[in-house]
């Protein structure tokens, strides 16, 4: 897409000031050697079996996601505007969430309409006036960043339920410093290898009052999801058990799991089921994933579930445009990352010009995930926009529009050599007694040319994400 | 009015089972229209006492000595208001915008929307066009003992023309939610006479927003609720409701028998 700002070439067609550094050595590479080194990276992932999909594709479609050896590179005084944006954003998602389930002042005072929020499919009744500890929700949040073509960071999307992809931040990074470690001499990147020490001291700052050493758990749907490896790989960082709902009981309100040494209490579960399946006798009564009574055992407040039942609420593309006001309603601040500008269509205004323009638009429907009925309008025919106009018209408040965004470009090895192609960014926000993130994330890379898309399922991969720990380095030739 | 319930559920297992795990939403409500003058439930293993989100009493029960039958046997006097549709407000948890949206059970498809608009029109007040759809859904859903499966969704049964009073109970919320009220569903027990032959039983209720209270309809019998009725636990449906729900481990084949008793007088 013409005007998309490019991570590392400024608009005189240098290389930006705080990535001249590994600018320069990248361009002193031969392709032979990045082409060899890709090829290494590739069959060191397949060995390794990091086959597995990040983003919910259809079961049994393992397969290994294309690793890009070409860094996005942030400058340090990015990051922390950025660092201090997801902080106060997901500061104000934990204080919604909190209010949702408690006061519900937030729909008292009129912000937001109450049954946006209470007649939504993701509230759940069956916590409503439970306590949980620090009044933290979210502890894992994985926002979704991209960068406009002003250059200005704006948030597409929270992701408050079972975020994933962290494993891959991991990964990403180990792979870098095999395959090039003389990089990591030249240029101060910080260090990202201690997320699951943090996860872990994060997940034991909640753990219910009174208990000094928690137990944690990682708890799975199992090794047919197509995250397993992704908890597997967490569980074994973190060294705490990885169990199913099987592998634990309740009893008098309190959670226990089978060791061979007898029942072992449970005090935090870091779950990575969702919250339908998480206990066949409160949600859904089919389910095997479960553990019958922990939603009891919850209730009392004998242990914490993290990330808390019912975030839903906070991550409903609904109730995203509101954000920004609950940053002004609990922390009386401005955002300091703004959301994509978004038009509501239940609203008459936004739906009158959405129809008005559906050819430059994207339109998403609100409780839809996966790019499953969603509009864009640039890249969709005359019949496909007939044909979803008339969707909107039927049912205005299942929709919400915004505007086709230039998402920012970074070179990327391709086949016809270094070629920019569009990324976006998921930083893991960690909250508990203290808000964490580690510096980067997971920058996910759109490897058609052109594309917009950065799914996994439609041909995207992922880089290893630099945050730089100083600005620019001085240079003798400047 | 005073009721006397006796209700007693057997399970038995063709096989040993190593863990059960139930709740019991098996006691009165504590409401102002409602008061309990005695309750007990016996039954094995533990037991450990919670209100549930809707303000109901539940019973979580667990058994982890090997086991190839489970018996709960619940005992009780409860004295009830004779109001019509035992309008009720007070001890408010969940918010009654909460009960409008359709859940898994309460979804409707077009035919039932279609049905809902057209079966509970033609009043100016609201608690008549309740009664009257009432009377549409006992009509087009017949009451059939054992016809169906319990927690089937309102659009199956629907569909099949008739069903228990669960059923009865869903078609009418769903209606109701199509139509943009919050209605809510109701386990209880029925005093149906001497003669009568629904004992456990299950109706609906719907928030009228002009007197900021909820109003019970018994669809089965279309009419407002009453003394007869007394009320177990209420929900978004009957998966919220449910006088038992349990998991175990092992056991094999299951049989259940239930035996319900409400009369008027102290009974054997």
């Amino acid at each position: 897409m013409k005007g998309a700002w490019d991570e590392m070439i400024g608009a005189d067609g240098r290389a930006r000031a705080h990535c001249r550094e590994y600018s320069d050595w990248l361009l002193a590479q031969g392709m032979d050697r990045l082409e060899a080194k890709s090829a290494e990276a590739d069959a060191l992932f397949h060995r390794f079996g990091i086959t597995f999909a990040v983003y919910g594709q259809a079961e049994g479609t393992e397969r290994l996601i294309p690793f890009d050896v070409v860094p996005r590179v942030l400058p340090q005084e990015e990051w922390l505007l950025l660092e201090a944006g997801l902080k106060q954003r997901v500061g104000a998602l934990n204080a919604f969430i909190a209010d949702v389930y408690d006061a519900q002042d937030i729909l008292r005072a009129g912000v937001i309409p109450a049954e946006q929020v209470l007649c939504n499919s993701q509230y759940r009744p069956e916590v409503q006036g439970v306590a949980v500890p620090q009044r933290i929700y979210a502890h894992i949040a994985g926002v979704d960043v991209i960068r406009a073509a002003d250059g200005r960071f704006l948030v597409l999307e929270d992701n408050l339920r079972v975020p994933s992809g962290v494993s891959y931040m991991l990964e990403n990074r180990r792979m870098m410093m095999r395959l090039f470690p003389e990089l990591f001499v030249r240029c101060q990147v910080a260090p990202v290898e201690h997320y699951p020490e943090v996860l872990l001291a994060n997940l034991c700052s909640v753990a219910p009052r009174g208990v000094d050493h928690p137990t944690v758990v990682l708890m799975t749907p199992g090794a047919y999801n197509s995250a397993y490896f992704e908890h597997a790989f967490l569980a074994q960082q973190m060294g705490i058990e990885l169990v199913e709902g099987q592998d634990m009981f309740v009893r008098d309100d309190i959670l226990y799991m089978r060791t061979t040494r007898g029942p072992q209490r449970v005090d935090v579960i870091y779950r990575r089921v969702d919250d339908d399946f998480l206990d066949p006798l409160t949600f859904r009564a089919d389910s095997t994933l479960g553990c019958p009574g922990l939603m009891a055992a919850y209730r009392a407040g004998n242990v914490t579930i993290a990330n808390a039942v019912g975030t839903g609420i906070a991550d409903d593309k609904s109730i995203y445009p509101y954000v920004p006001e609950m940053i002004r309603f609990y922390l009386g601040q401005e955002p300091l990352i703004d959301n994509v500008p978004t038009r509501v269509l239940r609203r008459p205004d936004d739906l009158a010009y959405t129809l008005a323009h559906l050819e430059e638009l994207v339109v998403k429907e609100v409780h839809g995930a996966g790019g499953y009925g969603m509009l864009i309008g640039p890249m969709a025919s005359k019949d496909e926009i007939a044909a979803f106009r008339a969707r909107i018209i039927a049912d205005p408040a299942r929709y919400i529009a915004q505007p086709t965004l230039a998402l920012s470009t970074c070179p990327t090895l391709v086949n016809a050599g270094l070629a920019p192609r569009h990324i976006d960014l998921r930083p893991f926000v960690l909250s508990g007694k203290d808000t964490t993130i580690v510096p980067g994330g997971l920058t996910r890379v759109a490897l058609r040319e052109g594309s917009l898309v950065v799914n996994s399922s439609q041909g995207g991969g992922t880089k290893d994400t630099w945050v730089l720990e100083q600005g620019a380095p001085e240079r003798l030739d400047a | 009015m005073l009721l006397h319930v006796r209700h007693e559920t057997v399970y038995s297992y063709a096989e040993a089972v190593r863990y059960t795990i139930q709740a019991l939403r098996l006691t009165p409500r504590r409401e102002a229209r409602q008061r309990v003058v005695s309750w007990s439930i016996q039954a094995p293993g533990r037991r450990i006492e919670q209100v549930d989100a809707h303000g109901n009493m539940v019973h979580y029960l667990t058994v982890e000595s090997p086991h190839r039958e489970l018996r709960l046997l619940v005992n009780g006097v409860v004295e009830t208001d004779e109001t019509d549709g035992q309008p009720n407000s007070d001890a408010l948890q969940l918010s009654p915008l909460a009960y409008r949206t359709a859940s898994s059970l309460t979804a409707t498809d077009a035919a039932l929307a279609a049905f809902a608009a057209d079966a509970f029109a033609g009043s100016d007040d609201l608690r008549l066009r309740l009664l009257r759809g009432a009377q549409a859904v006992a009509a087009a859903v017949a009451w059939r003992p054992g016809s169906m499966q319990a927690s089937d969704t309102a659009i199956s049964a629907f569909q099949h023309r008739e069903g228990l009073c669960q059923d009865q109970a869903h078609v009418f919320i769903a209606c109701c939610r199509a139509l943009g009220l919050s209605a809510r569903y109701v386990s209880g027990y029925l005093y149906a006479g001497a003669e009568g032959s629904v004992a456990s039983h299950a109706w609906a209720e719907v928030w009228l927003d002009s007197l900021g209270h909820w109003y019970g309809v018994d669809i089965t019998h279309a009419r407002p609720v009453a003394g007869q009725h007394c009320r177990l636990a209420v929900g978004r449906d009957y998966l919220d409701a449910a006088p038992v729900r349990g998991m175990r481990r092992g056991g094999g084949q299951e049989r259940m028998q239930v035996t319900v008793l409400v009369s008027n007088s102290p009974q054997q």
